[in-house]
C-alpha cells in the first residue's frame, strides 16, 4: 500500500523553506481520500508553483500511486490562515 | 548539493508510492541523471510518461539552485527519456537538413524547455542553419531556418 501522506510530506518539506510548518491531514469523503496539506504562508507559492504546475505534478504522482490501490484521492493545499 | 541527496529523495518518493524501483545516479558532463529501474517502471512511463514528467518537475523545483549553476537534473525510468531524447534529436537533425536543402524554415513543437534545449543543441551541430524558440508560453515552438 502506498504511503500517500508520507509522499505529500516528503515533497512539501523538500520544497518548503519552513519544513517544520508542513502538516498533512487525511480524511475520507464519499469514498475518496482527501489530503489537506498545510504550509507556511511564505511557502505556499513554492509548493503550488508557477501556474500551479508543482501542485499539478504532485497530484499526478498521487493519482498514479493511488490507481494501483484502486483508490480515489484529492489534495487541498492551504497556508496556516486557511488561504489557498 | 550532493547527488546522493537527490538520489535519496527520488528513492523516498518511489518508495512512498509503493513502487518496486531503484534509483541510481549517473554523472553526466553537464549534470546528473537519476535512473529508476525495476518491476514497476510502467507506472511512471504509462500515458506518455505522465508520472515521470511530474517527478521530474518536482525534483527540478526542489533542486532549482542546481539548475541555476548550470547543472542539468534528469530523472529517467527504464531509459524512457533517453529513448525519447534520442528520437527528438534525430527529428531535429532531419529538419535541420531539410531546412538547409530547401531553404524553407521548419517548425517543431510545441516543446517544453528541456526538449527545446535538445533541439537547439542538435541544430547547432549542423552548419548553415540556426534555431529559435518562439511564443511566450511555457511550451514554445522552435523554428529551424537557414542563417
Amino acid at each position: 500500500m502506498a504511503d500517500l501522506k508520507g509522499l505529500i510530506e516528503a515533497v512539501a518539506r523538500a520544497l518548503a523553506d519552513q519544513p517544520e510548518a508542513v502538516n498533512v491531514r487525511e480524511s475520507e469523503r464519499r469514498g475518496a481520500t482527501v489530503y489537506e496539506l498545510q504550509v507556511a504562508s511564505g511557502d505556499l507559492g513554492r509548493v503550488i508553483g508557477r501556474q500551479g504546475r508543482t501542485a499539478a505534478a504532485l497530484r499526478t504522482l498521487l493519482s498514479s500511486a493511488a490507481e494501483d490501490d484502486d483508490k480515489r484521492v484529492s489534495l487541498d493545499i492551504r497556508d496556516q490562515t486557511g488561504r489557498s | 548539493m550532493a547527488t546522493a541527496d537527490i538520489t535519496e529523495f527520488v528513492q523516498k518518493v518511489v518508495d512512498a508510492m509503493d513502487l518496486d524501483l531503484e534509483a541510481s545516479a549517473e554523472e553526466m558532463p553537464d549534470g546528473v541523471r537519476i535512473n529508476l529501474n525495476g518491476e514497476d517502471g510502467n507506472v511512471l512511463i504509462r500515458r506518455q510518461g505522465e508520472a515521470l514528467a511530474a517527478l521530474q518537475h518536482i525534483v527540478a523545483a526542489i533542486y532549482r539552485h542546481e539548475a541555476a549553476e548550470g547543472r542539468r537534473l534528469v530523472v529517467d525510468c527504464m531509459g524512457y527519456r533517453k529513448g525519447k531524447d534520442d528520437e527528438l534529436k534525430q527529428m531535429a537533425l532531419f529538419l535541420a537538413g531539410k531546412a538547409k536543402d530547401s531553404g524553407l524554415a521548419q517548425e517543431i513543437g510545441p516543446l517544453n524547455p528541456y526538449e527545446r534545449r535538445i533541439v537547439h543543441l542538435a541544430v547547432a551541430e549542423v552548419d548553415k542553419v540556426t534555431s529559435e524558440s518562439i511564443g511566450d508560453a511555457f511550451e514554445k515552438t522552435v523554428i529551424i531556418s537557414v542563417k
